[in-house]
């Protein structure tokens, strides 16, 4: 009997649940930690600059105002706070644009917004967002309102942490005048994001 | 647990399906699509994570205003300029108020040089003096040396004046 059996062909079974377990466990993580980018993704995208030191500061989860620096000389300053967008530039996908070289205007692809007056429609990678162009003047007052709205709005529980995402192929001359109204307008700290790199790759450049 | 209802007798010499039907086996599920699917979020997942978390560099320019200056021993002083190329120039201050002529350092000597002039002076003050027409990357790169050497940090922007540019450009460029 014996024999016959062990020649028998039965389809070999593999217990899976050991590995399903596993998956489970790796899926489950990759979920959670995945960072989803929210729907009307950052307003351009920038190369960031790289760099082997940094404080070990992750880029804090809320209460981000961002300010993105591009290529073309254009600052864009965003918050993540939907009801602060709303009452600073009129709109949930409203931001600030300020094209810091004052003899010329920005090259990005705008066109008049019907839904808020004085402000303009920027079509960036799928999604349209609405940008009131600043001046020097207005893009520092923007910055006060901004902080100052979220404090009314939590009472003063809150406070915007900025974050300067710059192009690395950005003019200095941009962060320079950016640097400066941040000054002016007492924001003293900020954080420079750049994508950090190990020592041995730096060496390997 | 599952097929409990059924009530199994035991039909003796009983072969084929009848018996098996009636046999309290473990029920089997194929778990072959589950995992399939399952593999796929998982590659997904993985995919879309971005590993190369951005991480930030915190910087802390002077609060004060600009009445009231910080009078600091120009023989403490290193100005780093960088030229709209990206040529990084060291010169040091005198404590007479001049400075020594501007030496132009390869970016990659730039901080054993930087730790070596911390030695000699532990009051190392250093003000950075870049061209607007450089690239943001080279400020990136100039700050992540100085945060790398072994110094205390303390620095800061100054705007690249007429006479910068001249003296970076008698150097060289």
């Amino acid at each position: 009997m014996k024999i016959p059996k062990a020649k028998k062909r039965s389809g070999v079974k593999i217990d899976m649940t050991p590995m399903v377990d596993v998956i489970m466990l790796l899926l489950t993580f990759f979920m959670l930690t995945a960072t989803f980018k929210a729907a009307e993704s950052e307003a351009v995208s920038v190369n960031l600059p790289k760099s082997v030191n940094t404080d070990s500061v992750k880029i804090p989860a809320e209460d981000v105002m961002t300010i993105l620096i591009d290529t073309d000389g254009d600052v864009f300053v965003d918050v993540d706070n939907y009801n602060v967008r709303e009452k600073v530039f009129g709109n949930k996908f409203g931001m600030g644009l300020w094209h810091v070289d004052s003899t010329s205007q920005t090259s990005k692809q705008i066109s008049p917004a019907p839904e808020v007056e004085g402000a303009y429609r920027l079509e960036t990678g799928g999604s349209v967002r609405i940008v009131k162009l600043l001046n020097r003047e207005s893009f520092e007052k923007t910055l006060i309102d901004l902080r100052l709205t979220l404090k009314n709005m939590t009472e003063g529980k809150s406070d915007f942490r900025i974050v300067v995402k710059g192009d690395r192929n950005a003019e200095f001359g941009v962060i320079e005048d950016l640097m400066a109204a941040l000054k002016e307008t007492r924001n003293t700290r900020f954080s420079l994001v750049t994508i950090i790199e190990s020592e041995k790759e730096a060496q390997e450049e | 647990m599952a097929g409990g209802g059924f009530d199994a007798p035991e039909t003796g010499g009983g072969r084929g399906k009848k018996k098996k039907s009636k046999v309290k086996t473990g029920v089997h599920i194929d778990m072959t699509p589950m995992v399939d699917v399952i593999m796929l979020l998982l590659t997904f997942f993985i995919l879309t994570t971005t590993l190369s978390a951005p991480q930030v560099m915190q910087i802390n320019l002077p609060r004060g205003k600009e009445e009231d200056k910080v009078k600091v021993d120009m023989g403490n002083v290193l100005f780093i300029r960088v030229s709209d190329k990206g040529n990084i120039y060291f010169s040091k201050g005198n404590s007479d108020g001049t400075e020594q002529r501007p030496e132009l350092i390869v970016f990659e000597k730039m901080k054993p040089k930087l730790e070596q002039i911390y030695n000699a002076n532990n009051d190392l003050m250093i003000l950075l003096k870049f061209d607007r027409k450089m690239k943001y990357e080279k400020m990136i790169d100039v700050l992540d040396e100085i945060n790398r050497s072994k110094i205390e940090r303390r620095y800061t922007f100054l705007p690249m004046e007429q006479p910068d540019k001249d003296i970076v450009i008698s150097a060289g460029g």
